[in-house]
């Protein structure tokens, strides 16, 4: 037989079972359940059931990142039952309203590892391949289940390769290349695949990047996404203070077997940008450059990294916003907070007049940042469905960092490239 | 004359005014956040409807909400900011920060204006020398916005006089509170409060802004400190800065001298379920608390950001606290960074927010479940205003709160 995908090493380290194919159903024990503020779903039902024990405590990882903190009393109720919970069980992996968004908090921490298997109430949780771990997300009974019984059955995937190649031009990032992937697939294009993102482009980004590949792969319907382990995930996970001698990444054989192989040259690429009201709605930033913004958000688990915020503050830089247009900056954690607080990015942001809120979810999961009748966001995040931000008259556009910003600063939606070549505007 | 009834008398086109009179004055400045302007803008619309001749007296600051939570929160500030624009209102959007700290920070309030606005805590305006009041919406749909005035009747005057030193360790906030117990809530009904004695004229603009800030629950119509040094040089930094003299009153007889020795006093906390419900903070040592913040009328200043670094300092919020931090205004906190703040109370383990009111009514933040405590440098600690009615919100200097935030309980440890 051929040789074997990351998906199917994964799941048979997870599994305990051999020579697993494609379409085979199995039971697998995950290495870390994350779940999120509404944790106290899955303790309702614990509760209702009776349960007092968990399989293994300290695989149970919340964080309270949605509506943080609490904006009425039933949320703080809720946020309050979650607290208890993990004080009654022994949670330790427990980080409050102050700590960020939930993948970026775990990753940061150390608590996710190249080739574990992380379930979590979070549809974006395919970003944890991005330190090579199999993350997909799973609903509040799969997770309250696998608290009890330490096991989630799962259909092993078929894999996908996106190899992507090229350097890409001034004003595209990241996040541009997913759009444009995303866009060229569909929102089901990867329906319950593996996508293992490879190609030169792909090895030379950074961490925070493969995030947002990762991340964005849940828009084309990925089971789980994956970047290989390399000296530079190392680097982060040492970082998040993890050993070298404690990580055992797994990777996929030359010879294993992918359904489709997705090929992407991103030295042509431009700005893209995703229209109301499907992530997969994307052209580039040609076709609605002038589109008016009310508000531009710099948030989400996609892109309100360290990296992300340094992006956005070098276009911003001696800049400011244009009368009339919000600029909300969200960092994904208190850990960027720091660093963008340390380094002046935070100042610059600042300067050029965005307004800066706790870490967490934010504007992206309903916390702040709605819109009324007729209004339009520019934003950073991985969604734009029709009434996520408020109104159902109201209208969500997807960018990068470098696009929000420059956009931010115009007004209108903006190729970042017009301000990046022109520098400083007068 | 008073200088209450100076300004009355000015604004009203008479050469004097006694208490009791009522007249008609013209008002210099209307002040709305983002609630009450919504209210006032919507009875203006439906039952007056004509253009208002002044709108550049007008001020509008987002703070209560600085960032929407729900599509219909959306929709009041897309309601507000189309009319503001339309009518020609200036408007400070979300993240500007406090209404009272926006509109004084940006050159708005000098001394000797009539500023009136429909937040209760209107009158810590007279900081500066104004008489500032607090009237109801529909006044200011109904006189203010069309013709630029309001009625008045003319309070008596009743003189505050503070003495002596505090213990080290114990902040104008802790006399302030402190004292709304000695005098009582609700035992100055409508009446002006002037603030004096050597205490209060020796602090800084922005400590004295605690005092006339608490005379909402003295029932009090008003409260000013008279104009000195102080304020003048306060004014003359200002946008637009103040070259005039200001009015001040002539030392008339007050209604009322109320003498206060302050020496000796210790650190306060208004315990719920009100703001006059006050005690020494030994009394309530050890309650516990999960919330902390310095923001709202009350704190959200430099100085209160700069206290908490120092009590903090080698320490850490303790693991059960979260601990808010809203600064005042923009400008504080661009300084805040600028001074490193930011970044020492973060690694601290507290949390910035948007200048804004923060958790003040818990209209886009701190609400708190059955059973737990806050403690902060609100204005307000009544049952109910921050989500559950079971749970409590003491009142405190910045240094208590950020000494309680370490502790996890209410302490005093940790003042210098």
């Amino acid at each position: 037989m051929s040789g074997k995908t990351f998906a199917q090493k994964a799941i048979e380290r997870a599994s305990g079972e051999h020579d697993l194919t494609p379409g085979q159903i199995v039971d697998a024990y995950p290495d870390l359940y994350m779940s999120h503020t509404a944790s106290w779903r899955c303790i309702r039902t614990l509760e209702k059931m009776g349960v007092t024990r968990l399989y293994d405590v300290d695989r149970v990882a919340m964080v309270m990142d949605h509506i943080s903190p609490a904006m009425d009393a039933k949320t703080a109720a809720d946020h309050q039952l979650c607290r208890a919970f993990a004080d009654r069980m022994g949670v330790r992996t427990f980080y409050d309203v102050n700590a960020g968004i939930a993948h970026i908090v775990l990753m940061e921490h150390g608590h996710i590892k190249p080739g574990e298997f992380i379930i979590g109430t979070d549809s974006h949780s395919t970003i944890y391949g991005a330190l090579g771990a199999f993350g997909t997300g799973v609903g509040f009974s799969e997770i309250t289940a696998a608290w009890v019984t330490g096991k989630l059955w799962l259909k092993v995937p078929e894999s996908v390769r996106i190899e992507i190649t090229g350097e890409l031009p001034v004003g595209t990032y990241a996040k541009d290349v997913m759009l444009k992937l995303v866009g060229d697939l569909g929102a089901d294009g990867l329906t319950y695949d593996s996508a293992e993102f490879t190609g030169s482009y792909v090895d030379g980004t950074s961490v925070s990047e493969r995030m947002t590949f990762c991340n964005l792969a849940m828009e084309m319907g990925a089971k789980n996404a994956y970047v290989a382990p390399d000296a530079k995930t190392t680097a982060y996970l040492v970082e998040a203070g993890l050993r070298p001698e404690d990580l055992r990444p797994l990777r996929p054989d030359p010879d294993a077997h992918y359904r489709d192989v997705v090929r992407l040259d991103g030295s042509a690429l431009t700005a893209q940008i995703a229209v109301p009201h499907q992530v997969d709605n994307v052209v580039g930033v040609g076709e609605v450059a002038g589109t008016k913004l009310n508000q531009v958000f710099i948030g989400s688990c996609a892109n309100a990294k360290y990296d992300d915020l340094v992006i956005a503050a070098d276009v911003l830089k001696g800049n400011t916003v244009a009368a009339g247009t919000r600029l909300v900056v969200t960092p994904a954690s208190a850990a960027v907070m720091a660093r963008a607080s340390a380094s002046g990015v935070l100042s610059t942001l600042i300067g050029a007049g965005a307004m800066i809120t706790n870490p967490g979810c934010g504007a992206c999961a309903g916390n702040g940042g709605a819109m009324a009748d007729g209004e339009a966001t520019l934003s950073t995040a991985n969604r734009n469905f029709q009434g996520r931000m408020g109104s159902y008259q109201s209208s969500i556009y997807l960018g990068s960092p470098a696009t929000a910003a420059a956009s931010a600063i115009r007004g209108v939606i903006t190729d970042p490239r017009e301000v990046l070549e022109s520098g400083v505007s007068a | 004359m008073n200088l209450v009834e100076k300004i009355l008398a000015r604004a009203s086109g008479r050469d004097s005014v006694e208490p009791g009179e009522i007249v008609i004055a013209t008002v210099d400045r209307l002040i709305m956040h983002d609630l009450s302007g919504y209210l006032t803008s919507q009875v203006y619309e439906q039952q007056v409807g004509k253009p208002i001749p002044h709108p550049e007296n007008v001020i509008m600051v987002f703070d209560h909400q600085f960032s929407p939570p729900t599509e219909r929160q959306a929709t009041i500030l897309e309601h507000n900011r189309t009319w503001a624009r339309n009518k020609g209102i200036n408007l400070f959007d979300c993240g500007s920060g406090n209404l009272h700290h926006v509109v004084v920070r940006r050159g708005f309030v000098k001394p000797g204006m009539i500023v009136v606005g429909s937040d209760s805590h209107t009158p810590v305006h007279g900081t500066l020398g104004a008489l500032a009041v607090a009237l109801g919406n529909d006044s200011h749909a109904g006189t203010v916005l069309p013709y630029g005035k309001a009625w008045f009747k003319v309070p008596e005057t009743v003189r505050v006089e503070l003495h002596g030193t505090p213990r080290e360790g114990t902040t104008p906030r802790d006399v302030a509170l402190w004292l709304t117990a000695e005098i009582g809530e609700g035992a100055l009904n409508y009446q002006a409060i002037e603030f004096t004695g050597p205490y209060v004229k020796g602090l800084g603009f922005w400590d004295r802004w605690l005092f006339p800030l608490l005379c909402v629950d003295l029932g009090a119509k008003c409260a000013y400190l008279e104009p000195d040094e102080v304020t003048e040089s306060f004014a003359r930094a200002l946008p637009g800065g103040y070259d005039a003299q200001p009015l001040r009153g002539d030392g008339s007889d007050a209604a009322q001298v109320l003498r206060y020795d302050v020496g000796q006093l210790g650190p306060q906390v208004a315990r719920p379920p009100t703001v006059g419900n006050v005690a020494a903070v030994e009394e309530v040592a050890g309650t516990p608390v999960q919330w902390a913040e310095l923001g709202g009328h009350g704190g959200g200043r430099l100085a209160d950001f700069r206290a908490a670094a120092a009590v903090l300092a080698g320490k850490r919020v303790h693991p059960r606290v979260k601990f808010n931090l809203v600064p005042s205004s923009r400008e504080v906190f661009a300084e805040a960074v600028r001074e490193g703040l930011v970044l020492t109370l973060h690694e601290a383990g507290a949390t910035w927010f948007p200048p804004s009111t923060g958790s003040n009514q818990a209209i886009n933040m701190g609400a708190l479940a059955e059973g737990e405590a806050m403690i902060s440098t609100h204005a307000r600690n009544f049952p109910g205003r921050n989500g559950s009615p079971e749970a409590s919100m003491y009142l405190a200097s910045a240094s208590t709160v950020a000494a309680s935030a370490a502790a996890g309980v209410i302490t005093q440890e940790g003042h210098r």
